[in-house]
């Protein structure tokens, strides 16, 4: 605990939800602690309450990803209680499903992430007037217009859930709504309206279809220099740019990754079981374990409480888990120092560690060749990650990479839907039972388990991808890997260090952070800046 | 220029998010064309930088105006009264939050958490958690019932899980434009202009209501019919706008046959989700709606009733929102 000690003093200076201590030698990170420093107790507020609580509840636990909160906790209920899902309402959540993950991709970049690409650090880059021409913030060219049209994807959600954010609209057995055809031309009409006004015009500088033909790394060389709209599209740019000041070389983190997967093939999910879950889905589940593909079987995941503020050192498997938080003055004094719990994933051969979840875990896992006919298989990501190596490029990269795909799939969904046939079948409302579900938040793995008991909720946990990407350390030690990823980055100037700022919205914690940079021998502080990040998951 | 920070406690910023949803005006518009000065907020792309403290602290301490203190989640006073459940720049962010309630001219709670206590503050309220004025309906809450901001009135409560933008921007608006005196508060601090309508006004289920006519189920079922028999809807017994204001420009939650949950009042969310009390209308003797729509009563609205379904006309059986 002595070296925990030294930095527990500093990380009593919060801004925000999230705080990052980072050690610094010699212009090198090294070593790293993050804290998140609000708790709400939402597990705790769903203990008793009627088994649909969690539809109500659980979007508000983060108001980015409610949507994607909704999809999870439906099926988390729809296992539990056994239901029969029809065709259309798989179509309908999907759909919904993905509009909010649409949404998130240019509101991120530009509102997020890109505003750091104008940090004065950068000022004699070849490229950085007009990198502040596009992204500065609120003034930018790209900046207002991306904003704008961010929102239009959840016009969408609207159509089929009422509103975007917080609607309840997925109940176990299918969906509340019955769209008209009106609903589905106009969803329709929306949905191309934004790939021509964003993703094409803006984003890709050119057409999906010929952005989708990219399968490796080279292929984007070769999109890149293929004529003058693709080279100067906001993709283009930041792809140069982002080589032009060095952000494929940091910010690599754990190297192992996870995916739960989302989507799911409607007919092969009538029934939606635990075990029935993997193969059903679209956009596939897996664990990456920096050499190869394994299996993903949520039994294998636990979650550990050494240096989280909840009483003692439990490490229990979600459906035992529980959420006992204590005083953080009492828990520092035990060494701990946030208030994320550390999930942590049995690795077939390796045993319980970190894993990076979000978009890149998502596109690595894309990237296994071996999968169903109704999967998902796109392996330019993984070329990628092949030729280069997880950075905080690549993990943006990865991420927008997603828009293309995304929109592809949601066109295709909004043709299947039969207007005709039903979209709810009513349940039977099972006093005992227990489930799980998951889905990809925009950011990542996003889960819940529930337990019931004599008509009412006995145990509900949740797992948010911000709980996996700043987990802090395990009982092992190990660090989590936001933490991982800040170990040995370059820092050029520590009064300012914008590297750092990189590597944290990278994995777009949704969190509001600030970092703070120490001096590795004297323990001085060197800068501190905000972040910003837009919700709590 | 306007200032105006905003700052966020027991939330999932929700609000914040519905924000960026707005147009005319956007976030955007509010800063260029308003001249409203986003001093601080968690989410958008200000820099600070290590001043970050030394601004909130001359906020705090009236060396630099503040105009609009805007407050997004509940006030953490848990564990023990400590406010140690929620950090801010050092210090519990309660002890922020009375501080710049004083300085500000008018303080806003964004969202149901900030105006009423919202979901954090159910059953067992784990982190103690309570409102800026209220707790849910009690007048008191974090800041006390006779607390007024510099401007001389109470705060101002925006509710709803999340707002809807334009309850927000055109609020922002009002007081940029100089008319903070037109925003007449009702008697739960909520701006009239948007809380006296109810959710159901507007609603395009409302011939169905008048002739009591239920959604048998949800799905298909909510091709006809109105959500308020069976399936839980709140929708004339709250007050919002939201089939004023369409969400997101095209719809709203019970036109998409989602029941309201009465989240703009302060009970919200309503029977603490005791068990048989989700998406279910609750029932006196197996058939009368325990709520009623506000203003009425069961003798009379049994009376009612029982005339509406001997008059309805057989459309109102049939099938509206058809494909």
């Amino acid at each position: 605990m002595a070296t925990l000690d030294l930095l527990v003093s500093p990380l009593g200076r919060v801004e925000g939800d999230l705080d990052l201590a980072v050690k610094i030698d010699d212009g090198v990170v090294s070593d790293a602690w993050t804290t998140a420093s609000m708790f709400r107790g939402f597990e705790i507020i769903l203990r008793g309450k009627d088994p649909q609580a969690g539809l109500i509840v659980t979007p508000r636990i983060c108001g980015i990803c409610g949507g994607s909160h909704l999809y999870k906790a439906v099926y988390a209920l729809d296992t539990a209680w056994k239901t029969e899902v029809p065709v259309n309402a798989t179509l309908v959540r999907n759909i919904a499903q993905a509009c909010e993950t649409i949404q998130s991709i240019p509101r991120w970049f530009y509102a997020l992430f890109a505003i750091d690409l104008t940090n004065k650090n950068y000022a004699k880059s070849p490229n950085y007037a007009e990198a502040v021409r596009r992204f500065a913030p609120f003034v930018g060219a790209c900046y207002e217009p991306a904003i704008v049209i961010s929102s239009k994807p959840v016009e969408i959600y609207a159509i089929f859930g009422g509103q975007w954010p917080h609607s309840s609209f997925m109940i176990p057995g299918g969906v509340m709504s019955a769209p008209s055809l009106s609903d589905v031309t106009r969803s329709i009409a929306i949905l191309d309206w934004w790939r021509e006004h964003w993703l094409e015009k803006m984003w890709l500088g050119g057409s999906v279809d010929r952005w989708l033909e990219n399968k490796t790394w080279d292929d984007v060389q070769t999109w890149m220099n293929e004529n003058k709209g693709h080279y100067e599209s906001d993709c283009g740019f930041f792809l140069r740019y982002a080589q032009e000041i060095g952000l494929d070389k940091f910010g690599q983190g754990v190297g192992r990754f996870l995916a739960p997967g989302t989507f799911f093939q409607p007919e092969l999910y009538t029934h939606p079981t635990i075990e029935g879950r993997n193969a059903a889905l679209i956009s596939r589940a897996g664990v990456y374990d920096g050499k190869t593909w394994h299996e993903f079987d949520q039994a294998r995941i636990k979650e550990d409480v050494t240096h989280s503020f909840y009483e003692g050192k439990k490490f229990l498997h979600p459906f035992e888990g529980v959420t006992e938080p204590i005083d953080p003055e009492e828990g520092r004094k035990h060494g701990k120092y946030t208030w994320s719990k550390s999930p942590r994933y049995d690795v077939p051969g390796i045993g319980y560690v970190p894993l990076e979840v979000g978009p890149l875990a998502r596109q690595i896992i894309a990237g296994n060749p071996n999968h169903a006919a109704h999967q998902n298989y796109d392996p330019l990501i993984y070329n990628c990650y092949q030729q280069m190596g997880p950075s905080v490029m690549l993990r943006a990269f990865a991420r927008m990479h997603e828009a293309a795909r995304y929109y592809k799939m949601v066109r295709q969904w909004l043709t299947e839907i039969k207007l005709h046939d039903r979209f709810y079948i009513k349940p039977v409302e099972r006093a005992e039972g227990q489930g799980f579900g998951a889905t990809e938040a925009a950011r990542g793995f996003l889960a819940d388990w529930i337990v019931l008991k004599d008509g009412k909720i006995a145990n509900y946990q949740v797992i948010t991808p911000t709980a996996w990407n700043v987990s802090p350390r395990d009982g092992q030690e190990n660090r989590g890997p936001m933490e991982s990823a800040f170990m040995g980055v370059n820092v050029a100037d520590a009064e300012d260090p914008v590297e750092l700022g990189h590597v944290a919205r990278s994995f777009d914690s949704c969190l509001v952070c600030t970092v703070h940079a120490y001096d590795g021998k004297s323990g001085a502080e060197l800068a501190e800046f905000q972040l910003n990040g837009n919700g709590s998951c | 220029m306007v200032s105006l920070l905003w700052l966020q406690g027991g939330a999932c910023s929700g609000n914040t998010i519905s924000l960026l949803n707005a147009e005319e005006p956007s976030i955007v518009d509010l800063v260029t064309d308003f001249g409203i000065d986003i001093v601080w907020h968690p989410s958008l792309g200000m820099e600070l930088g290590k001043n970050a403290q030394k601004l909130l602290y001359s906020l705090a301490r009236g060396e630099r105006p503040l105009d609009i203190f805007v407050y997004e989640g509940t006030v953490i006073m848990g564990p023990n009264g400590t406010g140690r459940f929620n950090m801010f720049a050092e210090r519990p962010m309660k002890d922020w939050v009375i501080e710049l309630a004083h300085q500000a001219q008018i303080v806003v709670a964004i969202g149901d958490c900030a105006a009423y206590g919202g979901i954090p503050v159910v059953d067992p309220n784990p982190v103690d958690s309570i409102g800026m004025q209220y707790f849910r309906r009690h007048k008191g809450g974090f800041l006390g019932a006779d607390f007024r901001s510099k401007m001389g009135l109470p705060v101002v409560n925006i509710p709803g899980c999340p707002v809807h933008p334009d309850w927000v921007t055109q609020i922002l608006v009002a007081i940029a434009t100089g008319r903070a005196g037109d925003i007449a508060l009702d008697d739960i601090g909520r701006p009239k202009t948007f809380f006296t309508t109810f959710t159901q006004t507007g609603c395009t289920r409302n011939q169905f209501f008048e002739w009591k006519q239920s959604a048998s189920e949800f799905g298909q079922g909510t091709r006809t019919g109105c959500l308020f028999y069976e399936l839980g809807c709140r929708g004339p017994m709250t007050r919002s706008s939201c089939n004023r204001i369409l969400w997101n420009r095209q719809s709203s939650k019970t036109r998409a046959g989602m029941p309201c949950l009465g989240c703009t009042e302060p009970e919200f969310p309503f029977y603490d989700l005791a068990p048989g009390t989700v998406f279910k209308t609750q029932k006196i003797s197996g058939s009368v709606p325990m709520d009623l729509p506000t203003g009425t009563d069961h003798a009379t609205y049994m009376a009612h009733a029982a005339m509406a379904r001997v008059a309805a006309p057989s459309w109102s059986k049939e099938d509206i929102f058809v494909v």
